[in-house]
């Protein structure tokens, strides 16, 4: 739960520019664009979890 | 005692993230600060609910209801809450939807704590003879 997930959605962020520059060099643009936004879901997902999580831990300390 | 070291290095590591990640992306350098503070906080919560059960036993020696502590529980979060949302919103840039959200949070706040006014105001008419 520590660092990793820092970690992980730093390689996402970094993979997804590349892929995107290469799609885009060899022409294919459409698909480059979706390439980038399906990067960006995937990190929208894992913080929509983490976020989850603390207003559930949230809601118990705080007995909301 | 270690806690306060994995603090330090969780915070010095998600600054070096999100300056890696910023030229290459600049909408996962805010991201990546979010859940970094995220963590944090996660480290921290369990330390939260032994500081709130001391704080109930004191309450409950010193015989004030409990009815006030739980109200006052519900504040500090939604305090919280509403400082986490308005400096995430003032590090995206848009600083005036965090005074916004935290308008909001005051306003919630006020009428949360207008029960309290009540019972001290109750309080202070019956000492008046």
């Amino acid at each position: 739960m520590d660092v990793d997930i820092i970690f992980k959605i730093a390689a996402i962020g970094i993979l997804t520019a590349i892929i995107g520059q290469v799609l885009k060099q060899t022409g294919k643009d459409e698909i480059s664009t979706l390439a980038t936004l399906a990067g960006l879901i995937i990190v929208l997902i894992m913080v929509l979890n983490l976020i989850a999580d603390l207003f559930t831990s949230l809601k118990t300390i705080f007995n909301f | 005692m270690d806690i306060i070291f994995k603090i330090i290095a969780i915070g010095l590591i998600t600054c070096v993230a999100t300056l890696i990640v910023r030229p290459v992306r600049a909408d996962f350098a805010i991201i990546i600060s979010i859940v970094g503070g995220l963590i944090i906080i996660f480290l921290i919560i369990n330390y939260l609910t032994g500081i709130f059960d001391i704080i109930n036993q004191i309450l409950g020696i010193s015989g004030i209801n409990s009815g006030l502590y739980t109200v006052l529980l519900k504040i500090i979060g939604i305090g919280y809450l509403i400082e986490f949302t308005a400096s995430i919103c003032a590090d995206t840039g848009n600083s005036s939807l965090g005074d916004k959200v935290l308008l909001g949070g005051k306003i919630i706040i006020m009428v949360m704590a207008l029960p309290i006014i009540t019972t001290i105001l109750d309080i202070i008419m019956e000492l008046l003879p």
